[in-house]
């Protein structure tokens, strides 16, 4: 099987070995799904159906996951991240152009830096 | 191979471009119908046919010269083609080509086809030209080709979308040409040659403080057409208004024509490794800052521009490393981006052309109507994210390792969780788009039809064949790794007249 | 031909102090053409000769080369400039082609109004 595995320096990665070996717990995991089901008869009713929302009713068709909520919880986090970057993206033309200038005049100074003169 | 192929690599989309209005005209007197896409897909797959005759020959180990007009290189332009021209040449052919079928059904309800198969062939003449071609200047026109007919390819459908997006892009991109002209300008005061390959063998010779400013100029030009952050902000704007079948194209074939001509003027043309670090640390900070913006987007193109930005910081990242691993694996990456970014780009447009909009807070629920695109799409999702077994894990793990042999092991950190974040918009995207509630005016959206779904499962089917088997890939990259490090070869090829 | 090198500076300066700090569409592609021009003067006083002839193939090239050679101006910088004046009008043409359907969808010229796409 080595022939077909790709070495990387110290480590070693046999696609062939992991895709059977994926495929198969994949097919271990379908069996279990397949033992856990489900064994009373279920029984829907409208009253079941609804969904809790403060009692406000609601179609269920209406319900729908803002994506802008979707990751709060890591935008919380990178907070003080997104607050420098996300008013850099104004959509104002002259901003990028700034940034075009601004991204030039940092090329400049690394280049000059890495090739070793200035 | 076939004779003349270099140059017939150009000129056959040129023409064609030319004879598409009348095609078009003798089309509509004629009653044909459907003509101009026949015709365009005719030309493209041509093109490709070329391009693969030229294989076996660069393979082989030689550089292919073909000088125009019979004027030997330093005079003359010529046209000079190894390994890593070859393997942008069949990124860009086969893209255009799995684009044109695609578009024969997407673009089907706009209307003045005429010139949008006009550009799409102006485009991929462009992109040829700056593939193939061994002189400076002849690189900076086709550069300008290309450019020129994406403005208008974004321009296309004429809403205020894409008109506010096409001239951000006009006016930024414009910019960066003149910077690229201005190094041009430069070079050739300093040295007195246009030829990529005897500008390689005389600069040298000439005190390093004077290639800075030129060197920088070109990589800026050229940053903003592959979107390096800080110049990435056009980008956004002008996938997002693009039809989806241009935005496929741009991601997966003008991107990487971008890349290549950064990648051949620093390496060949100045020949300074030196400043791959800084390449690298830029890739580092185009990845991260794409990830995290491509997490609080609202529309799936932005989002998938985004990410794009993200993908494209891999890439920089593994050729500014510099190390054969690192090129190597930068050069797979570029191939496999190509391939599922192009893919993900046709997946939306598939949903667009079905539903009506790529806001992902008016859909959900698709899975029932769209269960093979859903499949298709989650395909694409997980290998951009670099899941095994599909092909961005092959070539991101290539990253990895190189990072850490370099010595960088802090970069191969973030981008390891930069890759965690990549999953996780994606997931974002899948659960908005094709789980959850359906909107209950959606209950009748249909599949995706099958001519457009054809080009989408080619390259999903790719995306595995590279994952199950990425020696494969590794091969096809290669000859192309081992070019770009053997900038000796390349010049003593061109100036020797071989 | 200092003179000349400063100008075609200063063109350039100007160029990106019209793109950087203008309001108007109009007044930025103005800006983008100032810019070229600037290079195209670089471009072409960098293969300028002060009484020079122009370089054509004639009887008198054959007859003394190097003399002729020592002569005539650069050519390919002239190629060059005429190539990118070219090119230099189709994005200008373009340009004005959309900052007119930009007036037509947004009734403004203000680029910093143009910003529905965003974020």
């Amino acid at each position: 099987m080595v022939s077909e595995s790709v070495l990387f320096g110290p480590g070693f990665w046999g696609p062939i070995i992991a895709t059977a070996a994926m495929l198969l717990i994949a097919a271990v995991g379908g069996l279990i799904l397949l033992g856990g089901r489900r064994l009373t008869k279920a029984k829907p009713s409208a009253e079941k159906l609804k969904t809790y929302a403060c009692g406000e009713e609601l179609e269920a068709s209406d319900i729908h996951a803002d994506s802008e909520q979707f990751f709060s919880p890591i935008r919380r986090v990178f907070r003080p991240f997104y607050r420098y970057i996300r008013p850099a993206h104004t959509g104002d033309l002259s901003t990028y152009l700034f940034w075009v200038v601004v991204g030039l005049i940092i090329i400049l100074v690394s280049i000059a830096l890495a090739i070793g003169v200035g | 191979m076939i004779p003349h192929a270099p140059i017939l690599a150009i000129v056959l989309p040129l023409f064609a471009a030319f004879l598409m209005p009348v095609v078009g005209i003798l089309a509509r007197r004629r009653g044909i119908k459907r003509a101009r896409e026949w015709f365009a897909i005719a030309a493209v797959l041509a093109e490709l046919v070329i391009v693969m005759s030229m294989l076996p020959v660069v393979w082989g180990g030689q550089v292919l010269v073909y000088q125009l007009g019979g004027w030997s290189p330093p005079w003359g332009i010529n046209l000079a083609i190894d390994g890593l021209n070859l393997l942008v040449a069949m990124i860009v052919s086969g893209i255009s080509a799995l684009v044109v079928i695609y578009s024969f059904v997407y673009m089907g309800r706009d209307h003045g086809l005429d010139q949008y198969y006009t550009l799409f062939l102006l485009i991929l003449a462009g992109m040829m030209g700056v593939t193939l071609t061994g002189d400076i200047f002849n690189l900076y026109v086709f550069f300008e080709i290309m450019c020129i007919s994406s403005y208008a390819l974004v321009a296309f459908r004429r809403n205020w979308q894409s008109i506010e997006a096409s001239i951000k892009y006009l006016i930024v991109g414009s910019l960066g040409t003149s910077f690229i002209l201005l190094g041009i300008a430069l070079l050739y005061g300093m040295v007195g040659s246009l030829n990529i390959a005897h500008l390689a063998q005389k600069l040298p010779l000439e005190p390093t403080s004077a290639i800075i400013v030129p060197l920088a100029l070109f990589v800026t030009g050229f940053g903003i057409k592959i979107a390096m952050v800080p110049l990435h902000m056009w980008q956004p704007d002008a996938y997002q208004a693009a039809p989806s079948a241009v935005a496929a194209l741009f991601s997966g074939a003008t991107a990487t024509v971008g890349i290549y001509a950064m990648v051949r003027v620093v390496y060949t043309l100045f020949g300074v490794f030196a400043i791959g670090i800084m390449l690298a640390a830029l890739g580092l900070v185009t990845m991260v800052l794409g990830a995290f913006m491509a997490l609080t987007q609202r529309d799936l193109k932005r989002l998938l521009a985004y990410s794009c930005i993200s993908q494209i910081g891999y890439i920089l990242l593994g050729l500014g490393l510099g190390t054969s691993l690192g090129i190597q694996g930068g050069l797979f990456h570029l191939f496999n981006n190509a391939i599922y970014k192009t893919m993900l780009f046709m997946i939306v447009g598939a949903i667009i052309y079905r539903v009506g909009t790529s806001n992902m807070d008016q859909l959900g629920g698709l899975w029932k109507n769209m269960p093979v695109t859903a499949t298709l799409f989650g395909v694409g999702a997980l290998a951009i994210s670099g899941v095994p077994p599909f092909n961005g894990f092959a070539s991101k793990w290539m990253i990895y390792v190189a990072g850490i042999e370099a010595g960088q092991a802090v970069f191969t950190i973030i981008a390891l969780i930069m890759s965690a974040l990549t999953l996780a918009y994606f997931l974002k995207a899948f659960n908005s788009i094709f789980l959850g509630q359906r909107p209950k005016h959606l209950s009748d959206v249909k599949e995706t039809p099958l001519p457009m779904m054809f080009p989408i499962m080619l390259l999903a089917v790719l995306c595995i064949v590279f994952g199950v088997l990425p020696q494969l890939g590794i091969d096809i990259v290669r000859p192309a790794q081992e070019a770009l490090m053997n900038s000796g070869g390349y010049i003593g090829a061109v100036l020797g007249g071989a | 031909m200092d003179f000349n090198y400063t100008i075609a500076m200063l063109l350039v300066a100007l160029g990106l102090y019209c793109l950087l700090l203008k309001r108007n569409l109009i007044k930025l592609i103005i800006g983008l053409a100032v810019l070229t021009d600037g290079i195209h003067l670089l471009l072409i006083s960098l293969g300028y000769r002060t009484g020079g002839i122009a370089a054509i193939v004639s009887g008198e090239m054959f007859s003394d080369l190097p003399g002729f050679a020592a002569r005539a101006v650069d050519p390919v910088p002239q190629a060059l400039v005429l190539t990118s004046i070219v090119i230099n009008i189709c994005i200008v043409a373009f340009a004005l082609s959309l900052t007119i359907y930009a007036y037509r969808h947004y009734g403004t010229l203000d680029p910093s109004k143009l910003r529905r796409l965003k974020e």
